[in-house]
């Protein structure tokens, strides 16, 4: 999987919008491990929650070539914006929508979902704050993530049965201090079973990413 | 914002909306992309789309006449018809326009190809 040219989005942009990190990497070094099960899913409809820049996206989107839909979804209109254009740029074929997480979607319609979720431990305070000042400091809700950096996986994971269809899959990228165990384990209570499909140290954080499908499959 | 994009927006997560679906699609400004005609996935993914929501998006689109109003039989065969609906759905992008929930009557406005559909707190 090829990763996407950035080189159109600016420094002006990443003031608004969330720029690829060593997280963004880790969640395409995943896709690109697993491309064998995905290719014989055959996806027919691919969402990335809350797409940023979009260049996770954009990597699946052109990796599928034209044998799927491939959708992007973001609550700030900056990153809805660079998502349409990092596909344009790398010839990716791919729509945003401006919507809370996968609200805007008929249900059970997605087949691969991606989510690099605001993880960052905050005071509830500060990941609460950040409707009103959505306007004015977009990012903020791209990492501020509340108690244990989990309110707004939390949410996904009670809404996870709606959105994914019924082969679908999740992937899913957590910190440490997201609690990934207990995270596994409500998911298996919700009729999912997960497993940590990569892990990785950072500089100053240790990341995961969990691979989430039905335990009826 | 193309045509298969269309066909998976629903208005439900509007407070007291039981289908929000279809949207009713209003068009001010379209254009036409070309794109790669995959006819196998196009065959693949018409059970994933909802047929009615389909053709009244060609009926906006001024592509009705090229698309049966109810969904035939042996498709597979048919490639002048895959074509077809492969125009429709990935080769018109909706630049300008509107959806609107056919219960509410919410319009959620699509801008420079993107669909608005942020609801406000008091709407969920």
């Amino acid at each position: 999987m090829e990763t996407p040219h950035t080189q159109h989005l600016s420094a002006a942009d990443f003031e608004h919008v969330y720029e690829p990190a060593e997280d963004s990497f880790l969640l395409l070094d995943a896709l690109e491990a697993d491309l064998p099960f995905l290719d014989s899913l055959q996806p027919r409809l691919c969402v990335e929650l809350g797409s940023g820049s979009g260049v996770i996206i954009t990597a699946l989107a052109k990796r599928l070539a034209h044998s799927s839909i491939c959708l992007a979804t973001d609550i700030n209109p900056h990153a809805c914006d660079a998502t349409k254009r990092t596909a344009c740029h790398n010839g990716a074929r791919l729509d945003s929508v401006r919507c809370n997480l996968a609200d805007a979607l008929r249900p059970r319609s997605v087949d691969v979902l991606l989510f690099n979720p605001p993880y960052v431990v905050t005071s509830d305070e500060e990941q609460q704050q950040s409707s009103e000042v959505l306007v004015d400091n977009p990012l903020v809700y791209s990492w501020a993530g509340g108690k244990d950096g989990r309110r707004v996986t939390d949410i996904l994971l009670q809404q996870l049965d709606d959105i994914l269809s019924p082969r679908g899959v999740l992937y899913l990228l957590l910190l440490r201090e997201n609690k990934p165990d207990e995270i596994i384990e409500q998911l298996v209570k919700l009729g999912f079973k997960a497993v940590k499909c990569m892990e990785r140290r950072i500089p100053g954080e240790y990341l995961y990413i969990l691979k989430v499908t039905r335990s009826s499959n | 914002m193309k045509l298969s994009t269309y066909n998976f927006l629903t208005s439900m997560a509007i407070k007291g909306v039981k289908v929000g679906y279809p949207l009713k699609l209003t068009i001010t400004k379209q254009n036409v992309v070309e794109s790669e005609f995959n006819p196998v996935f196009i065959e693949k993914l018409l059970p994933k789309l909802d047929w009615a929501a389909l053709y009244g998006a060609a009926q906006v689109a001024e592509c009705a006449e090229d698309i049966p109003p109810a969904q035939p039989d042996n498709i597979a065969d048919n490639e002048a018809l895959l074509q077809k609906l492969h125009h429709l759905l990935f080769e018109i992008d909706v630049l300008e326009g509107q959806l609107e929930c056919p219960e509410t009557g919410r319009v959620f406005p699509i801008t420079d190809g993107i669909p608005n559909m942020l609801l406000n707190e008091d709407e969920v």
